[in-house]
């Protein structure tokens, strides 16, 4: 089983044209990008996104402070190597346009949350004892799902980590990033990306938390016990009085939850969603990323000064996931595009159980939102229907639910397998490293945390509910 | 000379020129963080710090940074754990966190960190 899925993950990357004597780009070969048609890249083209994969994950253990000075330049300079194939070789616009649009939702709906977050102060006046922690984590994934992963991220990491300042330890903050930046905002699609890209093709709002809150409650509760033998076993710190106060809860900068608010009604601002809502095509942004703008805008010149530096609020964390994400972007075009390309090829192939493992194992390396998308694609090309058809969509979801719901539960749960399958997994990261936590290292945190701890979650999932041929 | 807790109550800046910090005491320094690095290695070999303890001050170099007010916000501090020279290391009540602010004209303004500060020994 495990061969076949392997194979399946490997054909996406490898199809029989890379192997050939004579590769060529697929002149004959076009695939569906945001609704236009467009030349498939040479295979070899994955492997600027490759490069850049294994620098994020070795420069900030081998070469950390060339990393550091110089990871903006190398992310554009791998961006620009897929920019130039594709304008200066495939004459392809539109998928590079495509790509800048979907980088400037997402770095708006972040840099919007994140400043946003930053004017706000969290103090949590209880001592930190494995149950308290507990409960934080389990009401941190249920929030998730009201102001995105993104959003509960960056409101709960610091009064979490000082919480627990007299017993830290880095599992801590990991498991932080499983529960609430990624398992957690499974349930809505204001949770993760994936699934508001889903509510944008036409599955229905409440579509996620009816078919999928079972699944998201064992993931949930199984690595909250995991979580707790962890917690149990660390016993600093437990006897010390921890804060106390006069409130359990005290929040400054209250005011800035109204700039939360707007953010997250903004995400509906879109002409697909609301009809009147206008389109400023061709510029590649929106109202929603203009309001996003402002809010982050006035959030911050409104902010309060002592809130700004007891948060140590710093651009540092939101610029490198800028600069990195923006190469992320552009290099995984091309795998994208040939996911999309191959997964139609071979979509009679596709059964539940590789929908599950593959969409994983894609989004735990790749952006998660166009690995969903693509395996949407697939798993609905498997039925003659059109991804691009909100009536097919609707029709989707009712007839063959269960491999959307393998294809949402896995794009948003494996996000959380490494610390670029979500985007707030490096801030959460990078804001923890700045407060003195030695963090894992990228490989670390994949062998000694998620793999034997969520890979063996996801494979009960999968038992439970996706093993089905 | 000043004691730490002169240079606290008395509000006295210490000196920032270029990857340099001048504090105006002396001390063991056993943490620093900056930015998201976490420096503990003080040893003359150490490739992120230079500590030279001067007569009456402690004057810091950090060596992968060229200018520290280009790298860092106003609202970004630099954190140390240090022990006040004369006093029991490992006594953890001995034990210091500051936060060191770099302002205008090469002023570093140095603050014990409160509970608001996150910063984890």
């Amino acid at each position: 089983m495990m061969k076949r899925i392997f194979f399946i993950v490997l054909m996406f990357f490898v199809n029989k044209n890379m192997l050939a004597a004579e590769a060529k780009p697929l002149a004959d070969s076009l695939v569906t990008v945001g609704g236009h048609a467009s030349q498939l890249p040479h295979p070899f083209m994955v492997l600027p996104f490759i490069v850049l994969l294994l620098l994020i994950a070795t420069g900030p253990i081998f070469y950390k402070h060339f990393w550091e000075r110089n990871y903006h330049k190398v992310s554009m300079l791998l961006g620009l190597v897929t920019i130039s194939y594709y304008v200066g070789y495939l004459n392809d616009f539109k998928s590079i346009e495509h790509s800048v649009t979907e980088y400037i939702s997402f770095i708006a709906l972040l840099t919007s949350l994140f400043i946003a977050s930053g004017s706000i102060l969290i103090t949590v006046n209880t001592k930190a004892t494995p149950l308290t922690n507990v409960v934080f984590l389990l009401v941190g994934a249920v929030i998730s799902n009201f102001i995105g992963t993104t959003g509960a991220s960056m409101l709960l990491i610091r009064p979490f980590i000082k919480m627990n300042r007299e017993r830290m330890r880095p599992y801590l903050i990991i498991f932080f990033i499983f529960i609430v930046s990624n398992i957690g905002g499974g349930l809505t699609p204001i949770g993760d990306p994936p699934l508001f890209l889903g509510f944008l093709r036409g599955v229905p709002f409440f579509w996620v938390i009816q078919n999928v809150w079972f699944i998201w409650l064992i993931a949930i509760l199984v690595t909250l016990v995991i979580f707790l033998l962890f917690d149990f076993s660390n016993k600093e710190g437990l006897k010390t009085d921890g804060i106390s106060g006069k409130h359990l809860v005290v929040l400054k900068g209250s005011k800035n939850l109204l700039y939360f608010v707007i953010i997250i009604i903004s995400v509906f601002l879109d002409p697909k969603v609301i009809s009147w809502v206008p389109s400023l095509s061709p510029l590649p942004f929106g109202i929603r990323e203009i309001i996003m703008f402002a809010v982050a805008f006035a959030s911050f010149k409104s902010a309060d000064l002592e809130i700004l530096k007891a948060n140590e609020f710093d651009f540092e964390p939101i610029k490198e996931v800028a600069y990195l994400f923006v190469g992320i972007f552009l290099t995984m075009i091309p795998a994208l595009q040939l996911i999309a390309y191959e997964s139609r090829v071979y979509s009679h192939y596709l059964t539940q159980t590789t929908f599950y493992w593959s969409t994983g194992v894609l989004s735990a390396v790749l952006d998660n939102a166009p690995t969903y998308l693509n395996f949407l694609s697939a798993a609905m090309g498997k039925f003659g229907l059109d991804i691009n058809l909100a009536a097919d969509v609707q029709h989707f979801v009712i007839v063959d639910d269960i491999y959307l719901r393998a294809i949402s539960v896995s794009a948003v749960f494996f996000g959380a397998m490494t610390y670029i399958g979500n985007g707030p997994n490096f801030m959460v990261k990078s804001i923890s490293e700045r407060a003195g936590i030695q963090m894992p290292s990228f490989f670390t945190y994949i062998i000694k945390y998620s793999l034997p701890i969520l890979l063996p979650i996801f494979a009960i999932i999968w038992f439970l509910f996706f093993r089905g041929l | 000379m000043y004691t730490l807790d002169e240079v606290l109550k008395n509000k006295i800046s210490g000196l920032c020129y270029g990857n340099r910090i001048l504090l105006p005491f002396k001390a063991h320094f056993l943490k620093v963080v900056i930015g998201s690095d976490i420096i503990i290695d003080f040893s003359p070999n150490s490739k992120g710090i230079n500590i030279i303890n001067q007569e009456g001050f402690s004057d810091l170099y950090f060596l992968d940074y060229k200018m520290l007010s280009d790298t860092l916000s106003k609202f970004d501090a630099i954190k140390i754990v240090l022990v006040e020279e004369r006093k029991n290391l490992f006594d953890f009540k001995n034990h210091r966190k500051i936060a060191l602010y770099i302002g205008e004209k090469h002023q570093v303004s140095i603050e014990e960190t409160d509970a608001d500060i996150l910063f984890i020994e």
